[in-house]
């Protein structure tokens, strides 16, 4: 019965653990997606620079409606 | 519409990411690609999928939505498959005539599809995309920013009521009815089932279906309904007037941007002779529309594309959303029996579309007689 328990209480000490190593890993290094895309700021700024070099959306030359 | 400022569309809300508890905890990189720990945009964006669940909505999003997920793809708003049976018909059979064809078909009509995406996340690309809000998965797509976005120049003008003259539909004006009312889930995402046009879909909604009573003694106009029963749809009797264009053309401008040109509309209302009878569509006259179609259409990228013009009507059955209780031509017996003008007649036909419209031009002696 003892050993049960001491085979129980290493076994849950063992799943936390390894349920704490993801867990780490992911506060340290943060996705950069979401960093930016949560950003206003920092997207304004990089559209901006996306828009000098796009080209027109919608062509001048479309007539009436579709 | 407005298209949404460049970064309003590219704003993800952080309450999507920390309380939409079904997609919020998906890390961006397993659906969109890319790397997640470059923090340069450009390089970071390598390989990304704007919008994965177009190029496959099975992995993205059936995982988890097994129906949506498997219909999906035999759906109209994926496959467009009408616009291929109708390129096929209208189409030169000359194989080299054909190949331009195809590249003018994929530039100018085959963008148009919709993706779960473009229905329940982002604005479509007709208005140049953009979340629809902050990233949350919109349970009912919203219908001025995802349907009409879309279907706007017929049906959502003529749904809104916005042209001159002209009441809105009955069930948005008292009803306040949206698009999903009618148009459910099931019918959206497909039934798995591959159709050939718009009007076959099986599942899509029927007047009849939610108006039982109009032939008991508790419709107001049961003699009315009555008389007509399966011979003329309602449209004849409750639909307003609608758009009919005449022509289109598309290019492509200096800077290589794909552009069409159309003609102002004209408003009208035309009955013809039913081109689609069926069980579910058992009448014989329906009101019919003139499509934005010419023989010219893709002359851009080469003449004589369109030699088999004549293989369909140019005249076709429509179901316009502008229904009202009462009409111009339904507040009197006599405002339709006898009246040719709201008929098509051969003369309203121009002479090189008449004989690819025979079928659905009223004969003169089919015009019903005054009461
Ligand atoms: C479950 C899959 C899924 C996840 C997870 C996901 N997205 Fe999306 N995202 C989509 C789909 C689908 C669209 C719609 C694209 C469309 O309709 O063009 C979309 C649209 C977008 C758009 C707008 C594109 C446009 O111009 O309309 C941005 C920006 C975006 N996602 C960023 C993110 C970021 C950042 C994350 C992580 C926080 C993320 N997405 C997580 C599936 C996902
Ligand atoms: C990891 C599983 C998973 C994936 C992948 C997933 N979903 Fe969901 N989604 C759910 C669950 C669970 C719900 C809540 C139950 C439901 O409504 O089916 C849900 C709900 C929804 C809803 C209803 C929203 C609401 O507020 O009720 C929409 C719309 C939706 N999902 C669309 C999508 C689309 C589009 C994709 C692909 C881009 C997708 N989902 C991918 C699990 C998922
Ligand atoms: C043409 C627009 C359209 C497209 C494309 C579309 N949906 Fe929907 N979806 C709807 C409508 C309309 C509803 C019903 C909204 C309501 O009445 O609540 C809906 C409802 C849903 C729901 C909520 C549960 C349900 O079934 O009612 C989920 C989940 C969903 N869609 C997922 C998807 C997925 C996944 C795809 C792609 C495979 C997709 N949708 C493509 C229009 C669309
Ligand atoms: C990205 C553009 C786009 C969006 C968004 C869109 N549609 Fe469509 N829809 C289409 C196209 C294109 C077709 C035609 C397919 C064909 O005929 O080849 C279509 C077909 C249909 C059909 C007929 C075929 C069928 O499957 O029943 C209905 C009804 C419909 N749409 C309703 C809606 C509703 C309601 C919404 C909003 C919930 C919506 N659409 C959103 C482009 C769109
Ligand atoms: C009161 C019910 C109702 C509402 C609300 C409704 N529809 Fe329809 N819709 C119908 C019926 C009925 C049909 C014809 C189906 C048939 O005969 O097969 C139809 C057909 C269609 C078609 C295919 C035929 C065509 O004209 O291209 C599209 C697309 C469509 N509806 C889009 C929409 C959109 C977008 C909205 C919202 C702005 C909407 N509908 C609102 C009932 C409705
Ligand atoms: C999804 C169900 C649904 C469909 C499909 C539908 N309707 Fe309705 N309709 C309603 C509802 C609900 C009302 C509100 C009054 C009521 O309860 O009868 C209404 C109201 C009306 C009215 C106005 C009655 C009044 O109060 O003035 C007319 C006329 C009408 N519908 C005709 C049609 C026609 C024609 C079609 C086919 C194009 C159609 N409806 C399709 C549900 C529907
Ligand atoms: C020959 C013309 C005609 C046809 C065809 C017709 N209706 Fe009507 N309908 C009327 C008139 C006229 C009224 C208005 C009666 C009144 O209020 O004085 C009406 C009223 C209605 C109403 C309001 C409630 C009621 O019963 O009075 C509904 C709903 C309706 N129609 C649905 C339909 C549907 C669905 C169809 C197709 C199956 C249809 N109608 C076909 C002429 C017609
Ligand atoms: C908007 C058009 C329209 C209105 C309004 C209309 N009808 Fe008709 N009616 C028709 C058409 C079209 C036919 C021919 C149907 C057929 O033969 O398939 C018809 C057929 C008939 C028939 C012949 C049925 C038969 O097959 O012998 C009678 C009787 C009739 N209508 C009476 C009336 C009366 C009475 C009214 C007014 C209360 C009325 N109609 C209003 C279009 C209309």
């Amino acid at each position: 019965m003892k050993s049960l328990r001491k085979i129980l209480l290493i076994a849950c000490l063992l799943i936390t653990g390894i349920l704490f190593i993801p867990l780490k890993g992911n506060s340290d290094n943060k996705d950069q997606c979401v960093e930016c895309h949560t950003s206003a700021k920092k997207l304004i700024q990089i559209t901006r620079e996306i828009a000098k070099t796009k080209p027109p959306a919608k062509s001048a030359e479309q007539e009436g409606v579709g | 519409m407005e298209p949404l400022a460049p970064h309003e569309k590219l704003f993800v809300d952080t309450d999507f990411i920390e309380n939409d508890e079904n997609h919020g905890e998906i890390p961006c990189s397993e659906c969109h690609g890319g790397d997640p720990n470059d923090p340069n945009w450009e390089t970071a964006h390598k390989g990304l999928s704007k919008d994965p669940s177009y190029t496959d909505p099975e992995k993205t999003c059936g995982e988890c939505h097994d129906h949506a997920g498997e219909n999906y793809k035999n759906s109209l708003h994926y496959n467009l498959k009408p616009y291929h049976v109708l390129l096929d018909k209208r189409a030169n059979p000359d194989k080299k005539v054909r190949e331009k064809l195809n590249s003018a078909m994929d530039t100018h009509c085959l963008s148009c599809h919709s993706s779960c995406g473009q229905c329940h996340i982002s604005r479509p690309n007709s208005v140049e995309g953009g979340l629809l809000s902050g990233h949350f998965f919109q349970k009912k797509p919203l219908m001025k920013q995802t349907c009409t976005a879309c279907h706007g120049s017929r049906i959502g003008e003529e749904y809104s009521g916005s042209h001159e003259g002209l009441e809105p539909d009955i069930h948005s004006q008292k009803y306040f009815m949206k698009c999903e009312k009618c148009h459910t889930a099931e019918e959206m995402h497909g039934d798995g089932k591959i159709y050939n046009s718009r009007y076959d879909v099986e599942n899509g909604p029927m007047c009849l279906k939610c108006h039982e009573k109009i032939y008991t003694d508790k419709s107001k106009a049961r003699a009315n309904h009555s008389l007509h029963k399966d011979k003329i749809s309602c449209y004849v009797c409750h639909s307003q007037s609608y758009i009919n264009c005449y022509s289109c053309h598309v290019g492509k401008d200096k800077n290589g941007i794909s552009y069409f040109k159309t003609k102002p509309p004209a408003l009208n209302f035309k009955i013809g002779l039913n081109p689609k009878k069926s069980l579910k569509r058992p009448e014989n006259y329906v009101t019919l529309r003139h499509i934005p179609i010419d023989k010219k259409l893709f002359d851009f990228y080469v003449k004589d594309g369109l030699t088999q013009m004549n293989a369909v009507p140019t005249w076709k059955l429509t179901t316009p959303h502008n229904i009202q209780r009462i009409t111009k031509q339904n507040s009197g017996c006599n405002n339709c029996h006898g009246n040719s003008s709201i008929f098509l007649l051969d003369k309203d036909v121009s002479s090189e579309e008449k004989d690819s419209n025979r079928n659905v031009i009223v004969p003169e002696s089919m015009i019903p007689v005054k009461q």
